[in-house]
Parts: structure tokens; sequence; C-alpha cells
């Protein structure tokens, strides 16, 4: 055997393909991975922290910073997990209108996956194209909220803007046009030899991995674990709408990104339902001026694009809470990566953490 | 090898479609109404009910009021009005609680500077902030009611 | 010795700086184009400038020797990576005169050259002192050693066929029929293998930057980074010169259209073959290392022994022979 020398590689936390700010300290052995050490924080903002400080309106810009490629579904977290919490009523158009745009956010944050896997892959064209139908989603979001990013969007008890004349008739040409597009990126992604060359086979985990290291979201489905809290712990009314939970079945990257793109198209699926049967009608409920919100604790799980985004908010009946608490799914499915990469060749590397799908404003939260 | 030349046939067409940027800074950028951007504040109609300042999720409004100096009215007025854009996250919360719709978005959004001092607007500057106010400011009351800077 | 002896180098030297400087726009042009976006367009009309403004910026930038650099291997390494790549135009027949250096083994010439860049390379990696340079430059090595056996080895059929290792016989000799129909199994393996050698993508691993960050260059700054680039550009122009040559019929025309020179004929393929590069980069994602090797020695590497093979079969068929 010939004696190698074990080298100490220092990835980012300002490397291109670690997605913002994350660091992983890797020994590596000739090419071989030998172990990874994540060391996350560098985005940290104390966001629970902070929360705790602020009334339940203010932290709902917070939590847009959070997850920041699907700011929609951290608003609701938030805005669902104190609305049990104070039992309120939510008029059914103030419903539609969010599941609308969680869902469309849902395929705004699919499609930002593809393009910069794609990318880390070293494909240029498809992260534009996918930049490009995400900014017609971007765009009817600024319509509807004025601002492409940090919506700031859904209240306790509603939403805070009715859609905009003619902004469903636009969502409805974009449902339209994206489920004849997603053809084009089959034809140009899935189909590339190369890109399936690199994606099969590898980052596989079973199921009982993926549980024990409580996986959520297509992280765990990719396994083939249908588990999908929109349907089993259904919220909102999703439960009116009918839509299939994709999973996988080898479970690696490219199992991965069948899925996702089958999620694209589940949630264009629902926004289509959700727009034949939206009414005119109320979008906020009778919510007080000061939301005080009665002494309890609740916790609430809902399905961001990455997983179970979970909100626990313990209230001591003031206005603000008296501790908050976000499972903030990326954060929980980085935690598997160590063991995902051990023994991998480095150029896998890339493909094994870009195929986990983690969004560093969430991780450090 | 046919998914290869099926991938290069779909940049092939895409080379005729047509261009999907912006002439950004050559060309103003189209923003809807919605767009929330610099504020611009009357103080005509701020009654100093302090509560965009209360709401504000970044603490970056500073305001004092002075008795009105026409002894014939009650209330007060606003003496200093100051927004910190070094953390205002534009946000709209403090137009969405202003019962007077003193404090309302405008569509402007460039604040690029080279100093941050020049990041903190006084009340002066954010009057002087006129253009392209918001039409629609009243938010949850349904399109068309009363509401809207008008 | 006349005058063109002399002048002749100089004249080609700055065509070239011209070609790189377009060649590098028309790059981004084209990328852009296919991205949707009109590429660079803001410095001089249509963007005309642009590189040159970019080339004036590396000029003027700060020469940074990183401190534990190895100095003196750390500044030859760039001038090691761009003299082969020089050298190597001396004996592309760009027309039946136009041709610097006209000798029997011009092609075997190209070959052996054009691998001594792989050492300027390897130093630069190793004299960085930077372990993703390093990683870029082992890269590097394995994978241009790896492909330039397939390159040789598919276009061993053509020189069986003309029985030469002259350019110009070989441009000669497809007056009847380019050799990209006879021998479009080389021609394939010939332009795989050349994007390899070239590391474009899909074999942009020496400098995959979603990996290495820049691959063997990453300390590099200012002018010898230029020079890397340089060098890299260089080989587009020669390889695309020499796919011509060998399999496009160089400066031969088409249809028999003789009244356009034949120095408009050969641009014209070669902006072809330039194109096909730029379009497959922006199409394609990067190969993996290991993929990588075992593509080039048990896929690339057998194709063109049997692409040899097949060829001396057909030379004895009777009525194939007259196309080999
Ligand atoms: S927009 Fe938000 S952050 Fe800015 S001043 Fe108003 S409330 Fe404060
Ligand atoms: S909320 Fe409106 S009226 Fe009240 S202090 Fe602020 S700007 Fe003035």
């Amino acid at each position: 055997m010939l004696r190698t020398e074990e080298m100490l590689l220092n990835m980012g936390p300002q490397h291109p393909s670690t997605h913002g700010v994350l660091r992983l300290v890797i020994k590596i052995d000739g090419e071989i991975i030998r172990e990874v050490d994540p060391v996350v924080g560098y985005l940290h903002r104390g966001t629970e922290k902070l929360a705790e400080d602020l009334t339940y309106t203010q932290i709902i810009p917070y939590t847009d910073r959070l997850d920041y490629v699907s700011a929609m579904t951290n608003n609701y977290a938030v805005v669902h997990a104190t609305e049990k919490l104070m039992g309120l009523e939510v008029p059914e158009r103030a419903e539609y209108l969010r599941m609308i745009t969680m869902e469309l956010n849902r395929v705004a944050s699919h499609l930002v996956w593809v393009g910069t896997y794609l990318l880390d892959l070293g494909a240029m064209s498809p992260f534009l194209y996918c930049f490009q139908d995400r900014e017609t989603i971007l765009n009817l979001f600024n319509e509807l909220c004025g601002a492409r990013l940090t919506y700031n969007y859904m209240r306790v008890g509603g939403v805070k803007w009715d859609a905009p004349e003619g902004w469903l008739q636009k969502v409805e040409e974009f449902v339209l046009y994206m489920q004849k597009e997603l053809a084009t990126y089959h034809d140009l992604i899935s189909g590339n030899d190369i890109f399936l060359q690199r994606t099969r086979g590898i980052g596989i985990y079973t199921k009982e991995q993926a549980l024990s290291y409580a996986l959520s979201g297509s992280n765990l489905r990719v396994t083939g674990v249908p588990w999908d809290l929109r349907q089993h712990q259904s919220y909102s009314l999703y439960h009116q709408f009918q839509f299939e939970i994709p999973t996988g079945e080898t479970g690696d990257v490219l199992d991965k990104y069948h899925l996702r793109m089958q999620e694209i198209e589940e949630s264009l699926k629902i926004v289509k339902q959700v727009l034949d049967v939206i009414k005119e009608g109320p979008i906020m409920g009778k919510v007080p001026k000061v939301l005080r919100v009665p002494e309890g604790e609740v916790y609430t799980g809902v399905e961001s694009p990455r997983g179970e985004l979970g909100c626990h908010i313990v209230s001591n009946g003031k206005n603000k809470p008296w501790r908050l608490k976000f499972r903030r799914p990326s954060f929980y499915n980085l935690q598997i990566l160590p063991e995902l990469l051990k023994g991998e060749n480095i150029s896998n590397l890339v493909a094994i953490l870009g195929g986990i799908d983690i969004i560093l404003g969430e991780v450090d939260g | 090898m046919f998914g290869l030349l099926k991938g290069l046939g779909v940049t092939l067409k895409n080379m005729t479609k047509p261009k999907v940027t912006y002439n950004y800074p050559a060309e103003p950028i189209p923003v809807p109404d919605r767009f929330r951007g610099i504020q611009h504040f009357d103080a005509e109609k701020c009654i100093v009910c302090n509560q965009c300042a209360l709401v504000c999720p970044t603490d970056c409004i500073t305001l004092t009021g002075k008795r009105n100096p026409d002894p014939e009215k009650k209330g007060k007025v606003i003496e200093i009005y100051d927004i910190n854009f070094e953390i205002c996250i534009l946000c709209d919360l403090c137009t969405e609680v202003c019962p007077t719709e003193a404090i309302v978005m405008t569509n402007n959004f460039e604040l690029a500077t080279y100093s941050r001092d020049d990041l903190f607007k006084n009340m002066q500057w954010l009057h002087d902030n006129n253009q392209n106010i918001r039409q629609e400011n009243m938010s949850s009351k349904p399109p068309g009611a009363a509401g809207g800077a008008k | 010795m006349d005058l063109f002896f002399y002048l002749g180098p100089i004249i080609l030297m700055l065509l070239l700086l011209g070609f790189v400087t377009y060649a590098i726009l028309f790059e981004r042009k084209v990328i852009g184009w296919i991205q949707n976006r009109p590429g660079p367009n803001q410095v001089g009309p249509w963007g005309l400038f642009q590189t040159i403004a970019d080339v004036a910026k590396l000029l003027l930038k700060e020469d940074i020797v990183p401190g534990k650099a190895d100095r003196a291997l750390f500044k030859l390494a760039p001038i090691i990576a761009f003299v082969p790549a020089f050298a190597i135009l001396a004996v592309i027949p760009f027309t039946e005169s136009w041709q610097f250096g006209d000798f029997a083994v011009g092609l075997l010439y190209y070959i052996a050259i054009s691998s001594i860049t792989i050492i300027g390379i390897l130093t630069g990696a190793w004299a960085s002192n930077n372990k993703y340079s390093l990683l870029g430059g082992m890269r590097s090595a394995a994978q241009m050693i790896s492909y330039e056996i397939p390159l040789v080895l598919s276009v061993v059929g053509i020189v069986m066929t003309t029985g030469s290792l002259d350019l110009n016989d070989i441009v000669l000799a497809q007056k009847k029929v380019w050799f990209i129909v006879p021998q479009f199994l080389a021609f394939l393996i010939f332009l795989i293998a050349s994007l390899a050698e070239l590391n474009r993508t899909p074999f942009d691993l020496p400098e995959a930057e979603s990996e290495l960050v820049a691959g063997y260059h990453v300390e590099y700054t200012g002018f010898r980074f230029a020079f890397f680039m340089l060098a890299e550009y260089v080989y587009v122009f020669a390889m695309a010169s020499l796919t011509t040559c060998l399999f496009l019929g160089g400066w031969l025309p088409l249809f028999g259209l003789t009244m356009i020179p034949g120095i408009l004929w050969f641009l014209l393929k070669f902006s072809l073959v330039v194109f096909s590069l730029f379009w497959i980069r922006a199409t394609m994602p990067r190969l993996r290392v290991d993929q990588l090797m075992q593509f080039a020695w048990k896929v690339l590497l057998p194709l063109s022994l049997l692409n040899i093979f097949l060829t001396a079969i057909f030379k004895e068929i009777p009525v194939l022979s007259s196309f080999y």
C-alpha cells in the first residue's frame, strides 16, 4: 500500500457551491473524502430570540428572511400557529390566496433548486431558464404584495392584499404556460446523459436513516415514504383538493430531481384547482386591533418546499410570544451530510450537497 | 447520446427567442403600483399617534411631536420624523397602521449611496420624495372601497 | 530569408490576439443569446470593446504572488503554458500559400508540442501552493494525458488513408469528399477528445468553478492569469483550425464554389467549429472526474482502435477503397 497523506480542505464559507455561507471542513485522502464537518452559523441572525421582543405582526417580516426562496410558506407557518392558538377563523378567500401564493412559491423554490443544482454540475443555461420562469412568479408576487422576495404578505387572520385586477387570470396563464414548459426542461435536462451519469446512484440513504435523521419533505419522500403534511396534517384548505404525493424509488439525487419536478407539476395542479373555486369575499377575519394571544402552547407544521417547517409558540397571554421556535427543515436535512459524504469522491461532494437543497438563511436561522 | 442532442436542440431554439433582460439603468424598470419603495411623509396629515414607530419591527422611525402652535386647535404636530434606511426593511407595516395615511409608500427604490450617513432621511427629505406615490394604500379593504391616497 | 519570414509570426501574433479578443466576445454573445440575454453590450457599440476593457483591467491589476508560492516557478508557468500554444500554429495551413512551416510531419509536430502546455499548467498548480489549484492541476494532467491518446489514434485513420502526416497533403486528399464522411466515427472521437484537451465544458474539470473554485489558476491574477486565458483561447483557435483541416477539408470549397477564396472557406468552417464549441459549453453539465477517465480509456480508446481497423478493412474492399 502506498502511504498517502490526509489533507484538510476548507470549503467555504465563500465557496461558489455552498449556496451561501456554509463551511465544510473536509478531510480528504487523494480525492476520497474521509470526514466532513459542516460548520454553520455564519448567517445566524437570532430570529427566534428577536421574536420574543416583537409583536406577532412584527415577526412576519422576519420570517421572510429565514428561507428566502419560499418566504410565503414561512409567513404562513407563523401566522398559522398564531391563528391556531387564538382559535381564529380565516375567511375562505384569504385561505385560497394563501394557497395560491404558497404553491407558486413552491414552484419558484423548486425552480431555483433545479437551476442552481445544474449550475453546480457545470451547466449554465438551465440556471438562466429556470430563473426566467421564476421571474414570472416573482413579478406576480410583486404585483400582489409589492415585493419580489420578502413578501410580508400574510397577516394573522387573513392576508394583507386582495388580488389586484386581472391577477388571477395572469396566474392561470402562468400555470398553463408552465405545465407546457416543463417538457422543455425534461428535454434539456432529464435526458442528458452527463446529468444522468453524475446523479445516478449517488447520495443514497435508506428510509430508516432518513427517519432517524428526521429528514422531511422531498428528502424523505425520495426514500419512498409518502409523507406530506399537506395531506397528513391537512392545514389551510388543502383537503378540498386532489393532488398526488410523488415518492422516489432509488433515493439517489436523480430521483430527487424527478421528484421535485413532479412536485412542481402537483403544485401547478393545486393552483389550477384553487383558481377554479376561488370566489370574491373578505380577506381579513375578525381580528382585534392588538393581538393578544391566550396563554398556551402550540406547534404546527407546514410543508415548505424543503420539508416540515414547524412553528412552536409558547404564549403567556401578552402581545409578544414568550418563546418562539422554528423547526427549520434545511437545518435538519443538513445533518445527514457527513454520513452521506463519507468515502465519496470529492467530485461528488457538490452533487450530493446540492441534492439536499439547503437554504443557508434557514439553516442558520 | 440522443438526450444530449435533444438538449442541444433546446439551447439552439432558445437563441432565436426574444431577449428577456431589462436595460435597467438606461431605462427605468417598470414596477407595479403596490411596489414597496421609499416612504413619502406628509407632515400635515400626521397626528403624532406614534403607531408607525411602535409597529416598526426594526425600530427605524424616530419621531417627536410638539403642541400645536395654533392654540385654537387641539392635538400635536410633528416636529421630527426620521427614518433610518440603513435598517428599514420596507416591510410596509408603518404605512399599514397609519390612520391618516401620513406615511405612504412610493415606487422609488434607488437608495444606493456612497456613504451610510446619506441613508438617514429626515422629514424634509421624506416629504420631498413625492413622486410615484402608491395609489392603493388601505390594503385589507376590498379594492374600490374607501381609501387610497387621492 | 525574405521579409515574410520575420514579419509573418508578428502578423500572426497580432491576428491571433485579434481572434482571441473577439472569440471571447463571440463566446459570451453566443452564450448570452442561448440564455435569452444580449450578452455584453455596454462597452463600445454592440459590446465590441468589452474584451479590450477586460484585458486592460487585468493588466492594471496588482500582480500578486502568494507568499508561500514558489516564486520562480510561479512566474515561469504561464510562459510554459503559452509558448507551445503559439508554436503549434506554425504548421496549420490556412490556405495553400498561407502556412508558416510546411513540413512532412506537421500533424505529429502539432500533437507533440501541444502536450508541453500541460507541464506549464502543472507547474503553475504546484507552485501556487494551494490545495484547490493542486487538485485542479492533477486533474488537468490526468485528463490531458488520457485524452491525448484517443485524439492521436482517431487521426490515424486519416493518416492511413492519405499516407502522409503533412497537413497540406491531408487537406488536398479531401478534394473528392471531406473526411468527416468516411471517418465520421473518428470525427466524433476527435471532437470529444479535443473538447477534453481544451478543458472546455463538459470536460472543464480542471477549472470546475463549482468544485475547485478556479482550479489550477486560482492564485493567479492580472497579467499572469491573462496568459493562461490566452493560452486556452489560442488552443481553441488551433484546435478549431486543425479540425477544419483534418475533417472539413481545410480551405477547399464546397459545391465547386471556387470563386470564393479559400481563406473565406477556411474561416467559415472554422467559425462553425468554434460556434459548436460554445454551443456545447452552453448546454452541457460537467462530467465527473472518474467517469471522465473511464470514458477516455473504456470508450474512446477502443472506439478509436476500432476505427483504425475499420479503415484498414475498408481500404481492401473494392467499392469503398476509393474513399479510403
Ligand atoms: S417599512 Fe417597515 S421597517 Fe421601514 S419604517 Fe416602515 S415599518 Fe419600519
Ligand atoms: S402612524 Fe401616521 S399619523 Fe401616526 S405618527 Fe406615524 S405617520 Fe403620524
